[in-house]
């Protein structure tokens, strides 16, 4: 009896015993075969957050680090720092020299000649940057074999980059070395946003022997040249950023940044002085901006350069009558959606593009709230009434379970005013992208945030009928011929014009909805001097410095 | 005990078929649902020819039962493949197996846990049976299980962070201890210990309470009292012993489940674990990630199973249904 | 209570055949509980609630009323309103019928059909036909449930919907889609699959101990096939277990649609659902500002997952045969 209760005790343990050995196993295996691509092991402590210069900030993980690639801002948001390019943004949004100490424009505005500065250096320290180390990372991310989806946006007005892009020529010809220290390039026509292009990851510096040491993953151990260099990367846990020491504008006044991505709720980590800088979610901007809140002196806000819209199937009923979309969009109070339900958390959006765009036209002529109109208008439509319509579906992407309030709020707008139930389909990220990249939807709520700042980005991308970014394939001849025309235009008051006269068009199709722009809540702790939160993604860590 | 060897064999046997149909269901999920990680991947920046090299390359172009082959000999050979949409281009490997070391951490810490303070609680109130602590202990234990584990983390975080800032929200620090890096001897771990600990601990007390209440109606229990021995020798001696069998059995297949993660406390208290990992690949439909996740689940779950199957033709299954077992 | 005591006070003779029937026993044990029976109260209350709401709720669940949001407990909303001024006790009732209607779904679906079926059979025939049913149930459990259920619904959910949108056009019956129905069937087609292997385990393990009973020997040997020996010797001895796995599966029922919220594979907004309310306003800070629109649905889910437990715990001691010795 006595051994055999011991034999059953044993099977048991030993059950146990072998799972735990086999996941320890596949645990060892992983921690081992994890060497080849992380960053320096030696470096990190296990304390990386302790000491007075560190700033400690709430992350994401980047879905790359190679600037070819990226093309979401959280990737884009660490590549400015570790990475640089000929010209970069100030915290003011101009366009100013970088890597490139200055740069001369032709007289027809089609040749840029960069002169480099000669105190940039990799951060290993091997090399200084040469204008070949430009030609060969602007070659490569126009390489179809990199697969970047933003090279040719950016840097096809190069002459000879589409060229190279297909397989056509060997090298871009607009591009030239003409010594170590001068760079050249060409463009196609004179286009006065082609600079701000340069701004951009794609168009950044890398290091071909770092690349080529791993093609594929090179970029968890980047060799780059911006104020930082990335320390530790560990998926899902942490980012640590170490100033670079011989950064040519001079050493970053911080040590360190670490980016912490496993926290609970980052506002309560700030509360706890876990961290010095925490977004404002909607449920506690009421009580931040309370002035008898103490946060409430940390409060900082900025005003983003984006838009949130919903867009319109213009080729799908019943949003292929003009009449029915602009009933829809009167029928939204817009003003009650941002002070009620989104608490002025957001600034309410006439047009398409956002305050400090330039072209932003602040007399624009929105479609205002009228229910009155709303209801004129769709007894005008080609289908009569609200009976006439077909079922109407808007697909919204999301994982959790909440459509989010204002969506909730537009659905019961509609209802109200137009008495039309509209179906919302709501889906994974993937799914949803699928089904707008195909046109497959009637209704679409989505967001579009600027990667440069210049309206093209916004009227000239999103609704050209010919730009593959037009979803909702809206089509109108006037408004194409104002932004082809601006594309070229010399004058800059007088391309501004265009896009004012090209957005007010839109506005009056109504082949969006705006809703709002967004604005970017935060709170910085009072010894954090000089953060700047800016509304869009520049080089901004190497101002802050640390004051206790 | 004869019978076991044939037995033993015809599971393992039986153990590739399993994890055949497992990986096939999963593979044709992934590839034949809508969703589509390049796209994931590409956002908003569509560029179709880009799409199509990296279909291309990944091998998303061939016929469906190469694709699985290709996956299933490269998987045997210990490659996991790649992550396509979350960190493109970063071997699935390297993504997985530091998520399984945190994942079985916390896990495993709150196993023991459980463990430790609801046997006790069992057996105390198997021997208070009768009394009114008996039922109240277990109602209440019992109550505090019932609760969505949604409501239990908000509530938590507000009354130890917010309220009373013993803790921090949730969060994961690694601290190196002997060269390994741990996340477990950190006070941000507490809160989803405690958030995990609580639901488990009426089901063990219960179990003990009840299997304790066996042994000690058996004769010699009875015997051992009438001469008087004092209660606790007792429940050393016999009833510890004799109870702890259906306990060690479960115990295997939760085991199983360790690296499993938890998505919700995982997600809601920032751990960066395999649960939180599970979900963000299958809304990005990265497909290797999710592969190699089922995979190694199922794996884990066909060698728990066997060792418990075991150990089940010893011991007298203690059936009792354990409800809510799918979430 | 009231049934069980009739039974008691009926004269012994003529219900002796009837008193023994494990379930009447069962159910004349569980009825002496207090705590069982007022969970029972608890969940028939909130589940009148949730049948009962298009005609009792005071307010439909997507009257908003952007003028009135976030307010306080008061004689028109006695539980107040939420971000969109609606009002929250309509909505908790709306949530309830949501999960009579998961509930009655989830039933409906084949988990327990399923799962009690091959688990009778399964024990009673032994042989290759527990082999073959064994495996199919090992092989479902070991599929990672939770992984499983999102990636089918996440794959599937669209062609079905069109699936069902085409009947809608088809048969010109509107608004199957937007009840939530389609989806449910949906999540708790699959949960079923993937969920009847535990409840058949369970039935089994119980028939094997009764396959060895007189009364099966004895019907044996009188020739009886094997169906009328699960259907008329097996089926009623296990009956009181179906009762508990039922209690049991609607509890966790309840308690799944709470997570599948979370995923966003639940039910579709914006009908209400426990889930999704709480989800909603779970934000850390949400209850310190605004604790009604979190705690009431909280707390009414809560009651029901407690009550439904509580229920199933004291079924359990009714029918642990050990412990009944012991009580006695």
């Amino acid at each position: 009896m006595l051994k055999l209760i011991r034999n059953r005790l044993s099977t048991g343990f030993i059950a146990a015993l072998m799972v735990i050995a086999v996941m320890l196993l596949a645990v060892s295996c992983g921690s081992s075969s994890e060497d080849p691509g992380s960053p320096d092991d030696s470096e990190p402590s296990s304390d990386v957050s302790s000491g007075d210069n560190v700033l400690r900030l709430p992350g994401g993980d980047p879905i790359t680090l190679d600037p070819a690639l990226a093309s979401d801002a959280e990737s884009a948001s660490y590549i400015v720092e570790i990475f640089s390019g000929l010209v970069t943004l100030d915290r003011d949004l101009n366009v100013v020299p970088d890597v490139a100490q200055s740069v001369d424009v032709s007289d027809d505005g089609k040749t840029y000649t960069f002169k480099l500065r000669t105190n940039a250096n990799f951060h290993d320290g091997s090399r200084r940057v040469t204008a070949n180390d430009f030609k060969y990372s602007m070659e490569r991310s126009l390489d179809r074999e990199t697969q970047s989806t933003t090279a040719v946006l950016y840097l096809g007005d190069i002459v000879g980059a589409k060229e190279f892009a297909n397989g056509r020529a060997e090298e871009v010809s607009g591009i030239k070395a003409i010594d170590p220290n001068t760079l050249e390039i060409t463009i196609d026509a004179a286009k006065p946003y082609f600079l701000s292009k340069l701004t951009y990851p794609t168009a950044f510096v890398v290091d071909q022997n770092n690349v080529e040491s791993n093609p594929r993953s090179w970029f968890r151990r980047p060799n780059g040249t911006g104020p930082f260099k990335l320390t530790e990367w560990r998926l899902g846990e942490r980012i640590v950023l170490d100033a670079y020491e011989r950064f040519y504008n001079g050493r970053p006044s911080v040590d360190r940044v670490v980016f912490n991505m496993a926290l609970g709720s980052s506002l309560t980590a700030y509360e706890n002085n876990e961290l010095d800088l925490s977004g404002v979610g909607i449920n506690d901007i009421e009580r931040i901006r309370d002035e008898r809140e103490p946060l409430n002196q940390q409060f900082v806000t900025q005003e983003q350069l984006d838009v949130w819209y919903i867009e319109f199937n213009s080729t799908k009923a019943p949003f292929d009558d003009p009449k029915v979309r602009q009933a829809f969009t009167h029928a939204i109070d817009k003003d009650k959606l941002v002070e009620v339900v989104l608490l002025d958390a957001v600034r309410k959006a006439n047009g398409v593009l956002p305050p400090g765009m330039p072209g932003y036209n602040a007399n624009l002529d929105g479609l205002e709230y009228d229910p009155n109109r709303a209801k004129q208008l769709l007894s005008e439509s080609k289908y009569g009434s609200a009976q006439g319509l077909p079922p109407i579906t808007m697909i919204s992407s999301g994982g959790g379970a909440s459509l989010g309030p204002s969506s909730e709020a537009i659905l019961a707008m509609w209802e109200e005013t137009l008495g039309v139930t509209v179906e919302v389909q709501q889906s994974e990220f993937a799914t949803f992208l699928q089904q707008i990249q195909r046109g497959d939807f009637q209704m679409a709520e989505q967001g579009w945030i600027a990667d440069y700042v210049d309206p093209e980005d916004f009227l000239d991308i999103k609704l050209h009928s010919q730009s593959t970014d037009n979803y909702g394939r809206y089509n109108n001849a006037e408004f194409d011929r104002l932004v082809e025309q601006a594309r070229t235009e010399q004058n800059s008051e007088a391309r501004m014009n265009l896009y004012r006269q090209a957005e007010q068009i839109v506005v009056n199709d109504a082949a969006w909805i705006p809703l709002y722009h967004s604005m970017d809540n935060a709170l910085v702790k009072p010894y954090v001097k000089d953060y700047n939160v800016s509304p869009l993604v520049i080089p901004t860590l190497r101002y802050v410095s640390i004051e206790r | 005990m004869q019978g076991l060897l044939p037995y033993v064999t015809r599971r393992l046997l039986w153990a590739p078929v399993l994890l055949f149909v497992v990986s096939l269901v999963t593979f044709a999920l992934g590839r034949y649902g809508p969703g589509d990680p390049i796209a994931v991947l590409q956002a908003q920046r569509l560029d179709p020819e880009v799409a199509e090299s990296i279909r291309h390359e990944r091998g998303l172009d061939q016929p469906f039962v190469e694709q699985y082959l290709t996956y299933i000999s490269n998987f045997l050979r210990g490659d996991l493949g790649e992550s396509f949409s979350i960190y493109r281009g970063i071997p699935v490997q390297d993504i997985i197996f530091p998520r399984m070391w945190v994942s079985f951490q916390y896990s495993f810490l709150v196993l023991i846990i459980t463990y430790a303070i609801g046997i006790p609680i069992g057996i105390f109130t198997a021997l208070k049976q009768g009394t009114w602590l008996d039922p109240f202990v277990i109602g209440g234990f019992l109550f505090i299980a019932s609760i969505p584990v949604l409501v239990v983390i908000p509530i938590l975080q507000w009354l130890f962070a917010l309220q009373l800032g013993w803790l921090p929200s949730g969060g994961w620090q690694i601290n190196e201890i002997a060269g390994i890096e741990f996340g477990i001897f950190d006070k941000r771990i507490m809160l989803p210990v405690i958030a995990l600990t609580l639901p488990g601990l009426g089901g063990v007390a219960r179990l003990m309470r009840i299997s304790t209440l066996e042994v000690l109606g058996e004769d010699f229990v009875r015997t051992a009292r009438a001469k008087g021995l004092h209660e606790i020798t007792v429940a050393s001696r016999h009833v510890a012993r004799n109870s702890l069998l259906p306990l060690v059995t479960i115990m295997g297949y939760e085991l199983a489940g360790l690296m499993g993660g938890a998505i919700f406390t995982e997600t809601l208290l920032g751990i960066p674990g395999v649960g939180q990992l599970a979900f963000q690949a299958i809304t990005s439909n990265d497909y290797d990630i999710v592969m190699a996740l089922v995979l190694l689940g199922a794996s884990a779950f066909i060698v728990a199973m066997l060792v418990v199957d075991i150990a089940y033709t010893f011991v007298d299954p203690r059936v009792r249904y354990r409800p809510g077992e799918l979430l | 209570m009231a049934q069980a005591e009739l039974l008691e006070s009926a004269p012994e003779g003529r219900l002796a055949s009837l008193g023994h029937h494990p379930l009447v026993q069962t159910l004349r044990r569980l009825s002496r509980r207090k705590v069982a029976m007022i969970s029972l109260l608890v969940i028939v209350v909130i589940y009148l609630m949730g049948i009962t709401a298009p005609w009792t709720a005071p307010y439909g669940f997507r009257e908003t009323d952007l003028d009135n949001t976030f307010a306080g407990p008061t004689l028109e909303h006695p539980f107040g309103t939420d971000r969109l001024g609606r009002d929250m006790l309509s909505r908790v009732m709306w949530a309830a019928q949501t999960t009579v209607i998961i509930s009655v779904l989830a039933i409906g679906s084949g988990t327990i059909l399923l799962g009690v079926g091959l688990g009778l059979l399964s024990g009673y025939r032994g042989g290759w036909v527990d082999a073959v049913i064994m495996r199919v149930v090992d092989l479902i459990s070991s599929m990672p449930s939770l992984l499983i259920l999102i990636l089918v619904t996440s794959t599937i959910r669209p062609r079905w919907e069109d699936m069902w949108r085409d009947f809608e056009q088809w048969s010109s019956i509107g608004g199957i889609r937007e009840s939530g129905a389609t989806d449910y069937m949906l999540v708790f087609g699959i949960l079923a699959l993937l969920g009847w292997g535990s409840m058949a385990r369970f039935i089994r393990a119980q028939v094997l101990t009764l396959r060895q009973s007189e009364f099966v020997l004895a019907a044996q040997t009188q020739g009886a096939s094997t169906w009328r020996i699960i259907w008329v010797h097996l089926l009623p001895n296990v009956s009181h277990l179906i009762v508990l796995v039922v209690t049991a599966s609607l509890g966790a029922v309840a308690g799944t649609e709470i997570a599948l919220a979370f995923l966003g594979i639940g039910v579709r907004l914006p009908h209400p659902s426990f889930g999704t309310m709480i989800f909603e306003y779970s934000g850390l800070r949400q209850f310190q500002a605004h604790p009604n629109v979190f705690f009431i649905p909280a707390a009414f889910v809560s009651a029901l997952l407690v009550s439904f437990n509580l229920l199933g715990d004291a079924l359990n001691d009714v029918l642990s045969p050990r412990r009944r010795n012991m009580s006695r």
